[in-house]
């Protein structure tokens, strides 16, 4: 185990310094000018040469990359554009309730989808599992954008049940944990029900009917044990689901999380503060896929290097 | 070579090629798909449904221009925020209402369309043939290229696809069709560069490619012509099946405002719009979002049958037991044999037809007796056995007959009690030993549970039953066996550990289905004489389910020799394999006796190929390959003589002597 | 007779990588130090249990892995590997699974008119004739050509399979456990095809199995290999008779046979070893029940002991004595 732990320490390393370099060429390989798009069109000149000075982009690419992995190793991810504190104090500040909204919503999901999804495996064709299958295939199509705004509109402003915006208290978590959780619900049932099925036919299982178990011990015994490992990674797969939409859903409820600061960011043009949190972004991604492959590897036996 | 699934593994009769299907999704000729591709969304009215509605909404998307009523463009401040017709203070040309600018919605939807399948399909075709060629080089040609693309893949994989798409569409400075799809695409080469790559390394390692180039072609041909036509077939599956998904990131994106540039009417940016005024007019944000619902749906369904369609999986459900067909009521007292098996016929109702796997076995099994059921693919060898311990894959059944066994009739017991049969009185092991030990589960585990689930042992006593379990196989390494998993041990170990399994309990009873197949020649005399050590102890009866007769030769006590699920022959060692009087029989005694044919001379060999199960023709089963055939044999099946003391053979030749 | 083949201390070792970087730790000896020859026309039987080196051997000779060492001569020329496609022109290789050796979404008469294609042997008319005489050789109907390969049986797949490696007529083809995934009753046709075959073409093979009757049908002389050696070498009959090697004699008792009594076969303690730890001395000695002290320390090399017969074993001679009794 200890040689694959450390490959993958190099591995996550090497990914993090592909996404740092990626986000800062993605800002300076797109065509046109950073600084320019900064201000309406029409502004002259001089101020945009202004501004190419304070972002730095005046310099030759090389020499802003250097000063930027420099200013990483000390932490300092720039300062916004346009507004005082530096990126990473903001970030740290709203890192928290990203994730505690982005937990809260696996959790639910992943607790929701197993019990469907052994269910569905178990009762194949049956009503239930038809009555599941139909479920995910609507959540599917079901964009979370507008399953949030729906959320709002019935739950918050018609009926007055939940609050719609703002974290605070237990009730504001649950219409942005259901827009979340129903996106995510769709992947985790058919990924469950699948490995379970699969792991139904496996010859071991057979083998242990053979030789009389019951029948609740080969399935939440023999088949749990083994179908469950692969649904670790599930995990990591909802973890990009949840960052990415993080973006969408916060800036609906408002949630005063790191994907709401992005998509201001964005919508304010300042491109600093978007490329700090594109970086702590993809780089927690990248960290929740390393701790689920030594979770995986830890779980199965049958990975030791 | 097993058959205890006749559906997968059919072969032809006679030497006459004929659609068959392996075990790769059998590549379907396009002639006579279409049909086959009708019958099948008959079958599964939901891809039906969704293939339908996707047409539908592509036609309203081709034809927009004509369709909607209104240029989604049209500005007519005064009639702004117009409810849809079903509300009071509707006009009658805007159906669905218009929004803050007075654009009618019906017909912003109707254009929306457009964008969004346009986008989509854009998107996914970038993304599966940049993917698609990354995957393939890197497949094949590995090393550093294989290096390179699989660690820029990694960090392409590091960005959630929709924080990707945000970030890039966020600096560009122009947002149309073009750069949208690009963008939306590219995130997504990794995907099927690394599906198409694990296929590209699966087809590298199969016989077929040593083969080109043995035969001395260049790696590039190699690739294109031998690796590359059986590599490509995921992608347009997965494409298809991401089409969905693309319309709702596109139409996130425009919500967000980072799709295209406004006043385009895409669906994301109508519901944008709409969530300004949802407190005024709710269905502004619902029917976009209803219009998106709908064709994601749709499009999902009809990928999803699609591609159930090219690729079949074999649904293979979970265990069930069917509840009977006829059977004879039948008392016979409890009588000395251990195990009485009476008519059993054995079928597989599939889609298209029923396959009959074992046709109208009997035999009676005494106590310490080894019975050798010999036979080829096809034979219903496995399935017999399968059958007398009630483990069948679904969706087979025993239809007919008895299995009484001590008394019972093990096809009519309940579930339950049948739980009990197993294991304690009934062993099977099987045929691949690694496979059949749960690989996560340590091997003392696996002894200790069985043992006390038959009986109630403390686990101090059940962990020294099992030590005595493993040293009954002659295993020495007692306490690193009992610690260690199962593919850490070679197979000869596994197989061992199989037995004293099966054995933990002491079962009157044991099954085994081509125990010794996957072992070493030497390896396979160590497991017989275990097997024969477990019978002198214990007084287990056998039933050695094998396709090597040789290997039964001086082992079992009674032989039944089977073909194309019934028996043809039936005795002891004297009468079966000294004096055979079945054609097969004798020819397959022959066809093996190759050690004592010296090498001048030709061997015996059957014409033809052993039966598919499906594919029984009418009359006695060997009559297409039988060396001394008449016309009676291919109209009636032969039934079954007793010869002698115990010898059976169900062949026309013996009843025409007989007459 | 002339010689076809010579095979000169040919070895195969891969690497078993570890760690951090790779590196490489031990070597799997897949082929250690193997000496033979073959004269034209004859067929070679080699025999061994799994994990021995048998298809190793004929896949490195076919260069579809290079040799770590050790010399190829092929009609008195060594080969380098570089001039692999008047190799590939002389030397044929059948392979053992029926369902994965033919790739599966070609048309029978392209699988076995590439090789032509390749080396350019003809034009479109010549090849397909050539494809519809060989296809009828091999016991198949020249229509069956425009058919893939699902639509056929095992035992027919092989004979494509077959048809393929003739196409360019080679002068040696190497069998890799061609007949052991079919059914008896149809291995029996196959065996008799490759000899019909083998006289009409006057071809010779190197038959590799891990079933000593085949080989013993099959062949004029037989090797025995047991990991990645040979143990033995002598004509089939001789060695089914006479072994000159524990091993040998063991894997004779072994085989399943209908007149052979159970009681009387040898048994093998322990269990094959690894093929990266191979142990010291004589390969073979934890398992033998002839060992003597000498055999864990010092290697045996294959000698002649007999005229024509070879066994890398101290005590051949014993062996010989055991087994006159016979």
């Amino acid at each position: 185990m200890g040689n694959y732990f450390i490959r993958r320490i190099f591995q996550m390393v090497f990914v993090i310094w592909g996404v740092v370099t990626v986000t800062f060429l993605i800002i300076r390989i797109v065509p046109g000018d950073p600084a320019r798009l900064m201000e309406p069109p029409g502004t002259p000149e001089e101020s945009i040469q202004v501004i190419r000075t304070r972002l730095g982009t005046d310099k030759p690419i090389p020499q802003q990359y250097v000063e930027y992995l420099a200013n990483l190793t000390r932490g300092d991810l720039g300062k916004p554009f346009r507004g005082g504190t530096s990126v990473t104090e903001v970030i740290a500040a709203k890192l928290p309730n990203t994730l505690k909204l982005g937990l809260v919503s696996i959790i639910v999901a992943t607790t929701i989808g197993s019990l469907l999804g052994v269910i569905a495996a178990l009762r194949q064709n049956s009503l239930i599992d038809k009555g599941v299958l139909v479920f995910v295939a609507l959540a599917l199509a079901t964009p979370n954008f507008w399953l949030a705004v729906m959320l709002v509109l019935i739950f918050a402003i018609q009926l007055h049940w939940l609050p719609a915006i703002d974290m605070a208290g237990p009730e504001s978590y649950v219409l942005p944990v259901t827009a979340l959780a129903i996106v995510l619900l769709p992947l985790i049932v058919r990924t469950v029900r699948q490995s379970f099925t699969e792991a139904l036919t496996e010859d071991f299982v057979r083998a242990a009917r053979a030789r009389g178990l019951s029948e609740r011990r080969v399935i939440f015994l023999h088949v749990m044990k083994v179908a469950a490992i692969p649904l670790v990674t599930l995990v990591g797969i909802q973890a990009g689901f949840v960052l990415g939409g993080s973006l969408v859903v916060e800036s609906i409820f408002n949630w005063p999380g790191v994907g709401n600061y992005t998509l201001n960011a964005i919508q304010a043009r300042d491109y600093p503060m978007v490329q700090g949190c594109v970086l702590v972004i993809a780089s927690i991604f990248v960290v929740v896929n390393f701790l689920v492959d030594m979770t995986y590897a830890f779980l199965d036996p049958r990975i030791k290097f | 070579m097993t058959d205890s699934i006749p559906n997968q593994s059919t072969k032809s009769a006679r030497g006459t090629p004929r659609g068959s299907v392996t075990e790769e999704a059998a590549p379907r000729a396009t002639t006579g798909n279409f049909r086959a591709l009708g019958l099948f969304l008959l079958r599964r009215k939901g891809a039906l449904f969704g293939l339908v509605g996707t047409v539908l909404i592509a036609l309203i998307a081709v034809f927009a221009p004509t369709i909607a009523p209104h240029n989604p463009l049209e500005l007519d401040i005064t009639q702004g925020l117009l409810p849809p017709i079903w509300n009071e203070g509707s006009a009658p040309d805007h159906l669905l209402g218009t929004d803050a600018l007075g654009r009618d919605i019906l017909s912003r939807i109707i254009w929306g369309a457009r964008y969004s399948l346009t986008i989509s399909l854009l998107s996914v075709a970038i993304g599966s043939s940049l993917g698609f060629f990354l995957g393939l080089i890197s497949g094949f040609f590995g090393k550093w290229v294989d290096a390179i693309i699989m660690r820029l893949g990694d960090i392409q994989l590091a960005f959630p696809f929709l924080l990707f798409a945000i970030a890039v569409l966020a600096v560009s400075p122009e947002r149309n069709i073009w750069n949208l799809s690009l963008v939306m695409g590219f995130a997504q080469w990794i995907v099927y560069a690394r599906l198409v790559r694990s296929k590209v390394l699966s087809e590298k390692e199969k016989d077929y490619t040593r083969a080109a180039r043995a035969l001395g072609a260049s790696p590039i041909r190699v690739l294109v012509r031998y690796v590359l036509p059986n590599s490509w077939q995921i992608v347009p599956v997965v494409a298809m099946l991401q089409i969905g998904g693309f319309v709702v990131v596109e139409s996130t994106l425009s919500f967000l405002n980072l799709g295209l540039t406004p006043p385009i009417p895409s669906w994301g940016a109508i519901l944008s719009d709409g969530r300004q005024y949802m407190v005024v007019s709710p269905y502004m944000p619902l029917l976009p979002g209803l219009a998106i619902l709908i064709t994601v749906l749709c499009i999902n369904l009809a990928s999803d049958g699609l591609a159930d369609f090219f690729d079949p999986k074999l649904a293979k459900g979970g265990f069930r037991r069917y509840p009977l067909g006829l059977l004879p009521e039948l008392h016979e007292p409890q009588r000395e044999p251990l195990l009485r098996v009476r008519d059993v016929t054995t079928v597989f109702p599939m889609e298209e037809q029923v396959v009959t796997a074992v046709n109208r076995v009997s035999f009676d099994l005494e106590r310490g007796q080894i019975l050798g059921i010999v036979g080829e693919s096809g034979s219903g060898k496995s399935t017999l056995g399968l059958s007398i311990i009630q483990l069948l894959d679904a969706p087979g059944r025993v239809v007919n007959g008895q299995i009484l066994f001590q008394g019972k009739d093990l096809t009519r017991i309940g579930d339950h009690e049948m739980r009990q049969v197993r294991g304690k009185h009934v062993g099977m092991i099987f045929q691949n030993p690694g496979s059949s030990l749960n690989p996560v589960l340590s091997v003392g585990y696996q002894l200790r549970e069985t043992l006390q689930r038959h009986h109630t042992l403390s686990d101090e006593v059940a962990t020294r039953r099992a030590q005595e379990a493993l040293e009954a196989v002659g295993i020495a390494d007692l306490q690193r066996v009992l610690r260690a998993f199962p593919f850490e041990l070679s197979g000869g170990m596994q197989q061992r550990v199989m037995i004293a399994l099966a054995m933990s309990c002491e079962p009157e009873l044991l099954i085994a289905d081509e125990p010794s197949t996957a072992l070493d020649v030497t390896t396979q005399v160590q497991l017989l004489d275990r097997l024969d050590e477990m019978r002198k102890k214990t007084g287990t009866s056998i039933i050695f389910i094998t396709h090597d007769i040789a290997l039964l030769a001086d082992f079992a006590d009674v032989f039944m020799i089977m073909y194309a699920g019934q028996v043809c022959e039936m005795g002891q060692r004297k009468q079966v394999i000294e004096a055979p009087q079945h054609p097969y029989t004798k020819a397959l005694l022959d066809s093996v006796a190759r050690t004592d044919v010296p090498g001048n001379q030709r061997l015996a060999a059957i014409p033809g190929d052993p039966p598919d199960p499906s594919e029984v023709p009418p009359g006695c089963p060997f009559a297409p390959r039988c060396p001394r055939v008449m016309p009676i044999c291919r109209e009636a099946n032969p039934g079954i003589m007793t010869l002698g003391a115990g010898h059976t053979v169900a062949c026309h030749l013996l009843t025409a002597k007989s007459a | 007779m002339t010689t076809l083949l010579e095979v000169r201390h040919l070895k195969k070792y891969f690497p078993v990588r570890q760690g951090l970087l790779g590196r490489t730790v031990a070597h799997v000896r897949a082929v250690d130090d193997v000496s033979f020859s073959l004269d034209e026309g004859e067929t070679l039987g080699l025999v061994g249990e799994s994990g021995c080196g048998k298809s190793t051997l004929a896949q490195t000779i076919l260069f579809l892995e290079p040799p770590t060492a050790g010399e190829i001569l092929f009609r008195g020329k060594v080969l380098t590997g570089r001039e692999t496609r008047e190799l590939r022109r002389n030397i044929q290789i059948v392979f053992q699974d029926p369902y994965t050796s033919l790739p599966p979404r070609m048309q029978v008469a392209d699988i076995i008119a590439d090789p032509l294609r390749i080396h350019k042997l003809g034009d479109q008319v010549s090849v397909d004739r050539k494809v519809r005489d060989l296809l009828q050789e091999v016991g198949l109907k020249p229509d069956w050509a425009s058919r893939l390969p699902y639509e056929f049986s095992g035992g027919q797949r092989q004979r494509i399979g077959i048809a393929r490696a003739l196409s360019i007529d080679p002068s040696l083809v190497m069998a890799d456990e061609a007949v052991s995934a079919l059914d008896v009753s149809v291995q029996a046709q196959i065996l008799n095809l490759f000899k019909d075959l083998q006289e009409q073409h006057n071809l010779t093979y190197l038959f590799v199995s891990h079933d000593l009757g085949v080989v013993k049908y099959m062949s004029r002389r037989i090797m025995v290999m047991y990991l990645g050696k040979i143990v033995e070498l002598a004509p089939s009959q001789e060695l089914y008779d006479h072994p000159l090697h524990p091993y040998t004699r063991a894997l004779l008792s072994a085989v399943p046979s209908l007149h052979r009594k159970r009681k009387e076969r040898i048994r093998l303690t322990g269990e094959p070893p690894k093929p990266t730890a191979p142990p010291a001395g004589c390969r073979f000695h934890p398992r033998c029940f002839m060992a003597q002290p000498i055999c864990s320390e010092q290697e045996p090399e294959l000698k002649e002991w007999v005229s024509g017969r070879f066994s890398a074993c101290h005590f051949a001679m014993d062996n010989l004595a055991a087994t006159a009794k016979m």
